[in-house]
């Protein structure tokens, strides 16, 4: 019997799949946001723990050295701030969590702990952060940095800002809010203290100038492969973003989580792992391997996108190599275990072409009917532990349907996901199984 | 039933922020609880948009205050600057609940990195149909920039340095794209053309920024700027890029002539004089009689000690404690500020002969309007009638904290007398706030800063 798994759902605010079948007005009209209130609600409909925003900032121009792959294809840019977006869906859903990314290296820490706190506020307790270090110098450009710091001084900075950031949001103590109209008093201020951090990257005086949030803390999201991402990501986060291919990677990624959790004294099940997924499902298993075979086939449009993307990740231009080739070594300051998934995969003298064509950060090749790619998941869970899927893949009404819709039901029937919400927040529901 | 004149309508709006509403007074707001979720504030943005007032202006400030007394004891119990939510998270639920009126969301040139703030700003352009706007600030509080990790502010005069060259790069991402850039060619599968997306290469005294922006442009582009200051610095600030200035003058006199001071600095910087509206801040006490108004208004301005206190909590924001004054002897004539230099003035304007107690429990605004419905928009037609004001933004909750009773007072009672005389709108002209307030827009404030 596989125990009950968790689902989550990776997008952010850009345009829906442009030019795909399956996108019509939504491809100008996104930019107001209904498409994605449309999104949340069916999530919240299927029982989803959360909705997790990606987020960067910056129009790439690694490749070619100029933006025209970039923007043709909508790849990076154009993308809108997600903590916006994270405000229109907690309006419209009442029980989803709402994830949004913000940056540890471009936010000053007092910010991003004030619009955190607030949108918890909002959303009555429904509120994630994904907590990224930011990986381009493109990005680190628009924000008067030349050069990002190092890989591993990246996380350094990271958890100090996540150390500050937690003080902030604990520095209204429970129930410092009294409202007594008998003393006239609002607040019982010897229930609100200044944190005076003093870090070796970053200082706050204190207090927040904001009660604190039906969770207190925010769920904290986190994504770092990297060893030292793992211990970032074990030492502080409530759920774990996971890309690794195959069962036997994805029960190891997983086992190496645990293991650092149990390392920095937590217990392992207070971090739910999540595998990113993009199931193809259809009517029949001829029509979701049709499917399959067209949106994998080599083609020049599917090529030029995914070294487009890998240029901007990793700031190498992929556009200077022989598509016909083996792939070279390359490195970067960038997203380190992304770019070694990808190398790994161009293992045995493969071309540029097929390595490209075939790239993604999908944990498993999920393709079938509601049955059958249910049967997959399962298996993949009894065998790797758990602790849940997070859908990604091609953003239309189509595919969401397709998701919420159809797989969901069929998991929901066996028991393996969630069927109703149990806790009104967010972090009480990812922690309940 | 409106009587239709050919006047102008005036621009107003309200001044608000993401703060307690009032929980200890007559009218108390059964949200006070869970005013955090933000549905107060979704009640309100209806109320005034019922009544056709142009915007909400999201004030905000981001410390707790300790001046008062070295302790943050007077501020948590008057609450006159914290508890504060951020207001950018609010916009858009209030723009979910509405289709007309605007939303000014104050940020800090001192706090926000730039990219951060033009961005954040066109994404909200786009969720709100184009109902944003910034009211710039620069921060006037040390204990602020302390929680942003700095020892303490710059000086007043570098602050407008660092925000004129701020609003300079801001702009100059707002037009990193191109009209047109959005080709959305199904045939081609292409979704921008990069050839009309340009990064700005910025690089000022102060700060710097590659471009371009990663948002396509909203449905104003830029969204309308909105600024404050009142010293000399402030002014030419408003004057180079503001659309719409707030004023808190005393008297018609003093009123006048900064209006005139603005437009002539306007002209003086290459802008038209009208593509700027300078607004002041009242807050009116309406009630059925005048004698009922009257007593109403004695009571929310009685020198009490609650009165009294509160006020001069919310002046001891800065770097200035005022309980370190005698409250019975006049203000003391060498009181130095880093802070809000026209809250200090004005302060002293009014109390000119009068003991601090006096004065502090004052009316500050631009002209103390009390009456009637009818008798208030009569004295507010006499002061436009003077000034050549553009308009007005309300405040408060006449004498204490916002209900939803003092709302409805100036919406069904107020703002109804004043469509009445054909001073304010009885509908919204256009589709976004930009067009809204300047229907017949001058393109002087849409062109970027090279």
């Amino acid at each position: 019997m596989t125990n009950p798994f968790h689902l989550g759902w990776f997008m952010s605010f850009r345009p829906p799949a442009f030019p795909d079948q399956w996108v019509g007005a939504d491809a100008e009209e996104w930019t107001d946001g209904r498409y994605y209130e449309d999104f949340a609600r069916s999530l919240e409909r299927a029982k989803f723990d959360y909705i997790m925003i990606e987020d960067s900032s910056m129009v790439p121009d690694a490749y070619a050295g100029n933006s025209e792959v970039d923007l043709k294809h909508a790849l990076y840019a154009p993308k809108h701030d997600p903590m916006a977006l994270a405000s229109l869906m907690a309006d419209v859903t009442s029980r989803l969590g709402i994830v949004a990314t913000g940056s540890s290296t471009f936010y000053p820490p007092y910010l991003l702990a004030r619009t955190m706190s607030t949108l918890d506020h909002l959303s009555r307790g429904r509120m994630g952060w994904n907590v990224v270090t930011s990986s381009e110098d493109r990005a680190a450009q628009n924000y008067g940095i030349d050069r990002l710091p190092e890989h591993d001084e990246r996380y350094d900075r990271a958890d100090e800002f996540v150390d500050l950031v937690s003080q902030l949001w604990n520095s209204w103590e429970e129930g410092a809010e009294v409202q007594n109209r008998e003393t006239g008093e609002f607040a019982d201020h010897t229930k609100v203290h200044p944190i005076d951090f003093q870090g070796t990257y970053y200082d706050s005086r204190g207090p927040l100038n904001l009660p604190r949030s039906p969770q207190g803390r925010p769920v904290i999201c986190q994504a770092g492969g990297s060893e030292r991402g793992r211990r970032f990501g074990a030492t502080h986060a409530d759920t774990i973003i996971a890309s690794a291919h195959g069962v036997e990677a994805m029960k190891a990624y997983r086992d190496s989580v645990r293991q650092h959790l149990v390392d920095v004294g937590r217990d392992p099940d207070s971090c739910k792992v999540l595998f990113v997924v993009s199931p193809i499902v259809a009517e029949t298993e001829a029509a979701a391997q049709a499917r399959y075979t067209a949106a994998w086939a080599p083609s020049d449009r599917r090529v030029e996108a995914a070294l487009g993307h890998i240029s901007a990740y990793t700031e190498n231009d992929m556009s200077v190599y022989d598509w016909d080739q083996p792939v070279e070594e390359l490195s970067t300051n960038g997203h380190q275990s992304t770019l070694a998934m990808f190398m790994k995969r161009a293992e045995g003298g493969k071309t540029l072409r097929e390595v490209a064509s075939a790239w993604s950060i999908g944990c498993l090749d999920l393709v079938g009917t509601p049955t059958t790619v249910a049967d997959q998941m399962e298996k993949a869970m009894d065998y790797v532990g758990g602790d849940g899927f997070l859908i990604s893949g091609a953003s239309n009404r189509r595919f969401i349907t397709e998701i919420t819709d159809g797989l969901v039901p069929e998991l929901q029937r066996r028991g393996l996901t969630r069927r109703e919400y149990t806790h009104p927040t967010f972090r009480d529901n990812l922690l309940s199984f | 039933m409106c009587i239709t004149t050919p006047r102008t309508p005036l621009t107003f709006g309200w001044f608000l922020n993401f703060m307690p509403p009032a929980w200890n007074g007559p009218w108390r707001s059964n949200h006070r609880d869970r005013w955090t979720d933000g549905d107060f504030y979704v009640d309100v943005a209806r109320q005034l948009e019922a009544a056709c007032i142009d915007f909400m202006l999201l004030e905000d400030s981001v410390m707790v205050p300790d001046t008062y007394g070295g302790t943050m004891e007077a501020e948590l119990t008057y609450t006159t600057r914290a508890p504060k939510g951020d207001p950018l998270p609010l916009i858009p639920k209030l723009a979910r609940a509405t289709s007309h009126i605007g939303f000014a969301a104050t940020m800090s040139t001192s706090l926000y990195p730039p990219f951060m703030l033009a961005r954040l700003l066109t994404t909200l352009d786009h969720i709100t149909h184009g109902r944003v706007a910034w009211n710039l600030v620069t921060s006037a509080e040390d204990r602020a920039a302390q929680n942003f990790g700095k020892a303490g502010l710059p000086s007043h005069a570098e602050r407008y340095e660092r925000a004129d060259e701020y609003a300079a790069l801001v702009k100059q991402l707002w037009n990193s794209w191109d009209e047109g850039a959005l080709v959305m060619d199904r045939t081609e599968g292409r979704y921008v053309d990069h050839t009309k997306v340009h990064p700005i290469n910025f690089e000022g005294q102060f700060h710097s920024s590659r471009g371009p922006l990663n948002t396509l442009p909203g449905p104003q582009r830029q969204p309308l700027i909105f600024q404050a200051g009142s010293s000399p610095a402030g002014r030419d600030l408003a004057a180079k890029h503001a659309e719409v200035v707030l004023a808190s003058m005393k008297g018609v006199d003093q009123m006048k002539a900064f209006r005139d001071d603005i437009r002539a600095r306007a002209a003086a910087a290459g802008r038209d004089p009208d593509s700027i509206k300078v607004l002041y801040l009242i807050q009116p006490i309406i009630a059925e009689t005048e004698e009922e108004a009257q007593l109403r208004a004695a009571r929310a301005y009685a020198p009490t000690d609650d009165n009294v206190i509160a006020r001069l909590v919310h002046m001891s924001s800065g770097d200035v404690d005022f309980s370190q004054f005698d409250l019975d002897a006049p203000l003391p004539d060498d009181i130095e500020t880093n802070g809000i230099k026209s809250g200090i003035d004005n302060l002293r304007r009014v109390a000119a002969g009068k003991t601090l107690r006096e004065a502090a429990a004052s009316r500050m605004e631009a002209v103390s309007l009390v009456g009637t419905a009818e008798s208030v928009a009569d004295q507010i037609d006499a002061v436009v009638a003077e000034v050549g004001g553009d308009g007005f933004i309300f405040f408060g909750g006449g004498g204490g904290k916002l209900s939803r009773h003092y709302v409805a007072e100036i919406t069904e009672g107020l703002m109804p007398a004043l469509q009445d005389r054909g001073l304010a709108r009885t509908h919204y002209p256009a589709d976004t706030l930009r067009n809204s307030i300047f229907p017949t827009a001058t393109t002087n404030a849409l062109e970027p800063t090279r």
